[in-house]
């Protein structure tokens, strides 16, 4: 894809939803403060905040940038690379937000804890995405993927312990959901 | 050959419904479709620029089909929707810049030519002057235009001279506005 269209929609995605990313980092801050320890908290507080900006995303919120992205002489997978690096941006930011406020307080007391929670959030908040261009049952079943991926992740790096494991269960399941969601863009319908 | 071909083009999916369309657009053209409803002014516009597919029937635009050329349709055809965008006058700049961005213009020219276009449009709100405005940034060589606002029909006509013109409108009344259409071009579904 050319950089530019692609700079351009996720800077104005961001910017749209601006209110919506200091609310979760200030949160996410909070919440690493109260929460230092263990992966379970910045885990499962990150991917819902990562789902919670995925969902932001969602087709009718923000009718002009909606409106541009579908005009414009772009195809459907460029489209999904660039719709789905804005609200991955936000939720990596809220990873970092939440990891950085629990060193404060002596971090989380797990190896490779940074690695093992951005990638969580990476791939819990792709999968959401194909969430927020559905509605009624496939919106609630995505959503549901996007919660059990999280929870996969969690088991897989501190249940069962192999943190190589986790990022290969999210690598391969951000790019399916990527790929999901492109096709899924292409098909999609505004009326 | 004409720049915009819709043969029994029909949209259908659930209770959404338009057409069959059938109408020829050439080069130079103006046209208007007056339609039932406003769902179905709003789907005939935007089959007309490839931005939904028909679900049966053809649509050609400048010889493209939407189904499988979308990217090259929506060079050719620009929508302006119906209704305005959540914009200000000091929205104008970005706006612009990121218009030109997914158009891949340069962003320079871009800007002046919007300069030029907001001038002669100054009398119209940034909510709808902004959409128009940025709908020629690419140089579309059709506009399309969804029940577009009777009041500002005078203006918008004289900024979209060279175009070729595609209308939906909801009523005889709204088409008026910006008649008068060659007999062959007011059309009705």
């Amino acid at each position: 894809m050319r950089a530019r269209p692609f700079v351009a929609i996720v800077a104005a995605r961001l910017y749209a939803e601006l209110g919506t990313i200091e609310f979760t980092l200030l949160a996410a801050l909070l919440v690493g403060m109260l929460a230092p320890q263990g992966l379970a908290g910045p885990i499962a507080f990150c991917c819902l905040a990562g789902i919670a900006v995925a969902l932001a995303a969602s087709p009718g919120r923000r009718p002009h940038l909606d409106h541009c992205e579908q005009s414009a002489p772009l195809f459907g997978r460029e489209l999904a690379r660039a719709k789905a690096s804005a609200p991955c941006i936000a939720a990596v930011l809220t990873a970092t937000a939440y990891l950085g406020a629990a060193q404060t307080r002596g971090g989380s007391g797990t190896p490779f804890a940074a690695p093992v929670v951005l990638s969580a959030v990476v791939a819990c908040t792709l999968v959401a995405l194909c969430a927020a261009i559905r509605r009624g049952l496939p919106r609630a079943l995505y959503l549901g993927v996007a919660v059990a991926a999280g929870a996969a992740a969690y088991s897989i790096a501190a249940v069962a312990g192999c943190v190589w494991g986790e990022l290969l269960f999210c690598a391969v399941a951000a790019f399916f959901a990527v790929r999901q969601y492109g096709e899924a863009l292409a098909r999609y319908d505004p009326m | 050959m004409p720049l915009l071909r819709m043969r029994d083009a029909t949209f259908v999916r659930g209770d959404c419904r338009a057409g069959p369309i059938t109408l020829d657009l050439q080069r130079g053209d103006r046209a208007a479709l007056v339609l039932n409803s406003s769902r179905e002014a709003a789907i005939a516009a935007r089959l007309a620029c490839g931005i939904v597919k028909a679900s049966s029937g053809t649509v050609l635009i400048g010889d493209y089909d939407p189904r499988v050329q979308s990217v090259h349709c929506k060079r050719i055809a620009a929508l302006v929707p119906h209704e305005p965008a959540a914009l200000h006058a000091g929205d104008f700049s970005r706006y612009v810049k990121y218009r030109a961005a997914l158009w891949n213009v340069d962003e320079a020219n871009a800007l002046r030519a919007a300069a030029v276009a907001r001038q002669r449009l100054r009398s119209m709100h940034a909510a709808f002057a902004l959409p128009l405005i940025g709908a020629l940034i690419g140089n579309p060589q059709l506009v399309v235009l969804d029940r577009p606002q009777a009041a500002y029909a005078a203006d918008m006509l004289a900024l979209l001279e060279a175009k070729t013109i595609f209308f939906t409108h909801t009523s005889d009344v709204e088409a008026a506005a910006f008649g008068p259409f060659a007999p062959r071009a007011r059309l009705r579904a």
